[in-house]
């Protein structure tokens, strides 16, 4: 019998709903990880919409309190647990093969599992509001005795804990992925100090995801059983504690908050090298101030209780005021990245810009509140609100945009319009900064977060009406992102491989890519391999 | 102080920021990088070092305010025990009146000036804060937990005090006041509650 060269044989790819629900491929599951959170975006994006028209005016009727705490508690649920830090997973899962040359995840199915559950776990916790009492509505940090049965005695409290014990149980599994995957799955020449940012970036989320997830799952348990099984952890009226609810929450809460974060630091490292046209600026560092973020963020849960009069001690205001000092590190080294460059203003680019400028502010502001005696006017206030909306929706939210812009011709082949997008770029600047920046003055005119009216007096009345607008202006910019969409798709302009001459693995094979990702794969001698391949003869750079 | 610090850093790299991002935008005169440089170590140690030198400067100066926000008298001319509820507020005075009001019929505690009031605070429910925004204070009132704190008015009149902590339906409406006399004043209003 004689052997010949047996050509290779792939099925064509299935594109039924059935091929979707049952694919294990790391690209559909990004995918479908990264559309579900737009979804749960444009609910709780509308759910701010009503809290931003109840607020336009003092003593507006739009919306009696109950109705205004379920929304608000939706509102911020969603746009922490369903939005913001899964889309970072989302993406991740698209790009962390594609960034080091593997064909796919370490753990393809429990790939697939964690979005399946993430999709359940969020649609659960939507579903609360249409039990009797409606959905849950002590807060996003439903602090306990508050969301105790006997003062929260809706079921939709307890669809918010088994929606979120979901979640959280796919975040675990995602992280398990991306860590075994970066670390076993580089294709060969992708050494530990070449793996792109954005990949590093999530491993530093993952390893947050690890330290801080089980806390949150316990949490959850222990107020379910508390709820549903005569437990009493968290209800002082039966011997427990309702300060060990805060500690627990906040232990997973504030690392949270960099889980919001890293994996957006990572996206606009990637887009600010692009189209600077440079590498990124203190590699080295990046990654080092990433994991010291990541460790920081581990001893600083307590800065959330500073006004509960339990948590005095130095310790973790000292931690907090530390964790400005690595995210400074990462500030310089973007200006750097740009310094000497040749910056192309895309919409990605805008974005990216537009990251800097407002997560500044967040930071900044965040330093003022590490110190207590700030934080005990500042607390619970709207400069809070400002505060964390300036992280989150300016810095995170910012992020998001770049990358949809950026990496949109990858995953369809075609790019999103630029002038459409750059229409929906300065609309959602000014309309965010509209909306957030009177938040500081409120807070600092003592308006309390969480209240669905406030007095008519004072400078209250105008601050609202002028966030408002703000608000309004966003929902625009949101029409127009969608227009773009309808439009670039109708368009279907190729992309090419490589649209923006990006520099990492991503923008060496197809776009979309193939199946298993790559046909072949440049050589990697460096962070940046297709630069490499355009410049031949320049030098091997780390 | 710490308005300004910060401030003052995020004018600095705000300028930084748009300064790269104009000058180095991509012109017919910058057509391609200028530079493919990506470290630079005493720029990096720098970078480093002057921050934590901040925030260490910032860190022991907020320890000494803290501090002093935090110290209790050794013997406080007044006690008042404070407890919060859904969705209203009781001040016990020590040998003095119980003033206890709900969001319709807001209670007003009385202080008089200058003279060092020792509050104790609690919930006799869920968390609820005992926040007077004029007075840049607040603290959590938590059940199973009393939390004391000194609060000395320097200003004579009527500050409106709210619920600082999210605690269900009516959040919004549990409010009080903190009415600030002279001392003479507060003898004569002791005076009359204990009339009452």
């Amino acid at each position: 019998m004689t052997s010949a060269a047996v050509p290779r044989v792939t099925a064509p790819e299935r594109r039924d709903i059935l091929s979707w629900i049952t694919s294990t491929d790391h690209k559909r599951v990004g995918f479908l990880y990264m559309a579900t959170t737009l979804g749960f975006m444009l609910i709780a994006g509308l759910l701010a919409m009503l809290i931003r028209t109840q607020l336009a005016r003092p003593g507006s009727t739009l919306l009696q309190a109950h109705a205004y705490n379920q929304i608000f508690t939706l509102h911020g649920t969603a746009m922490i647990f369903l939005v913001i830090a899964p889309f970072g997973l989302g993406l991740a899962n698209y790009l962390i093969p594609l960034q080091i040359g593997a064909p796919d995840m370490a753990f393809p199915r429990l790939n697939a599992t964690s979005f399946w559950l993430f999709l359940f776990g969020g649609l659960i916790v939507f579903a609360g509001a249409a039990t009797n009492e409606g959905a849950a509505s002590a807060g996003w940090t439903s602090y306990a005795p508050l969301s105790e049965i006997r003062i929260s005695t809706g079921l939709g409290q307890d669809f918010w804990i088994v929606g979120l014990a979901m979640v959280s149980a796919a975040s675990i599994m995602t992280a398990i992925n991306f860590v075994t995957t970066t670390f076993v799955y580089r294709a060969p020449g992708m050494t530990m100090w070449r793996i792109p940012i954005f990949t590093w970036e999530m491993v530093a989320t993952s390893l947050l995801i690890f330290m801080a997830f089980p806390s949150l799952m316990a949490t959850l348990l222990l107020l379910f059983v508390d709820r549903r099984f005569g437990g009493h952890a968290f209800d002082p009226a039966l011997g427990g504690s309702a300060i060990l609810y805060q500690h627990l929450f906040w232990f997973f809460g504030h690392p949270e908050v960099y889980v919001l974060i890293l994996p957006f630091f990572g996206i606009v490292s990637e887009v600010i090298s692009t189209f600077s046209g440079r590498p990124m600026f203190g590699y080295t560092g990046m990654v080092l101030a990433a994991f010291a973020i990541a460790g920081l963020s581990m001893g600083v849960w307590a800065h959330h209780m500073f006004t509960t009069g339990a948590v005095n001690d130095p310790f973790f205001s000292f931690v907090s005021f530390l964790i400005a000092v690595p995210t400074g590190i990462k500030f310089f080294n973007w200006i750097c990245t740009m310094w000497g460059g040749s910056i192309r203003y895309t919409t990605a680019m805008l974005y990216a810009i537009g990251f800097l400028l407002n997560f500044l502010l967040g930071g900044v502001t965040g330093v003022m509140i590490a110190s207590p005696s700030l934080d005990f006017q500042a607390r619970d206030s709207y400069f809070i609100v400002a505060h964390f909306h300036y992280t989150i929706g300016g810095g995170s939210f910012f992020a998001l945009f770049a990358a949809l812009y950026y990496w949109w011709p990858k995953v369809f082949g075609w790019k999103l319009d630029e002038r459409l997008g750059k229409i929906n770029f300065w609309l959602t600047f000014v309309g965010f900064n509209v909306t957030f920046l009177p938040m500081f003055f409120m807070g600092m005119f003592g308006m309390p977060r969480r209240i669905y009216t406030y007095p008519a007096t004072g400078p209250l009345p105008m601050l609202n009406a002028i966030a408002t607008t703000g608000a309004y202006l966003m929902l625009i910019a949101a029409a127009v992102f969608v227009v773009n969409i309808i439009v670039s798709a109708r368009r279907r302009e190729p992309a090419g491989d490589n649209p923006w001459h990006g520099y990492t693995l991503e923008w060496a094979t197809t776009s979309p890519p193939p199946e298993h990702n790559f046909e072949r794969l440049p050589p990697i001698r460096s962070a940046r391999p297709l630069w490499n391949l355009e410049h031949p003869d320049a030098e091997a750079t780390s | 102080m710490f308005t300004y610090a910060a401030l003052a850093v995020a004018l600095l790299v705000w300028g930084l920021i748009i300064f790269a991002a104009i000058r180095f935008r991509h012109t017919r005169d910058n057509p391609e990088p200028r530079s493919q440089k990506d470290t630079n170590t005493p720029l990096e140690i720098g970078w480093t070092v002057a921050p934590l030198v901040l925030v260490i400067f910032l860190f022991v100066w907020t320890y000494r305010i803290e501090t002093s926000v935090e110290a209790l008298a050794a013997n406080a001319p007044l006690h008042v025990a404070v407890t919060g509820y859904r969705w209203g507020w009781t001040f016990a005075y020590q040998g003095g009146p119980i003033i206890n009001g709900t969001s319709d019929h807001p209670p007003e505690m009385v202080l008089p000036l200058g003279e060092t009031a020792a509050i104790a605070v609690t919930s006799s429910d869920v968390d609820h804060s005992f926040w007077i925004p004029d007075m840049l204070f607040k603290r959590d009132a938590i059940p199973g937990r009393v939390s004391a704190f000194d609060l000395t008015p320097s200003k004579l009149g009527t500050f409106v005090g709210r619920c600082g902590e999210f605690c269900g339906l009516n959040h919004a409406l549990m409010t009080f006041t903190v009415r600030v006399v002279a001392p003479a004043e507060y003898k004569r209003w002791l005076a009359y509650e204990a009339t009452q």
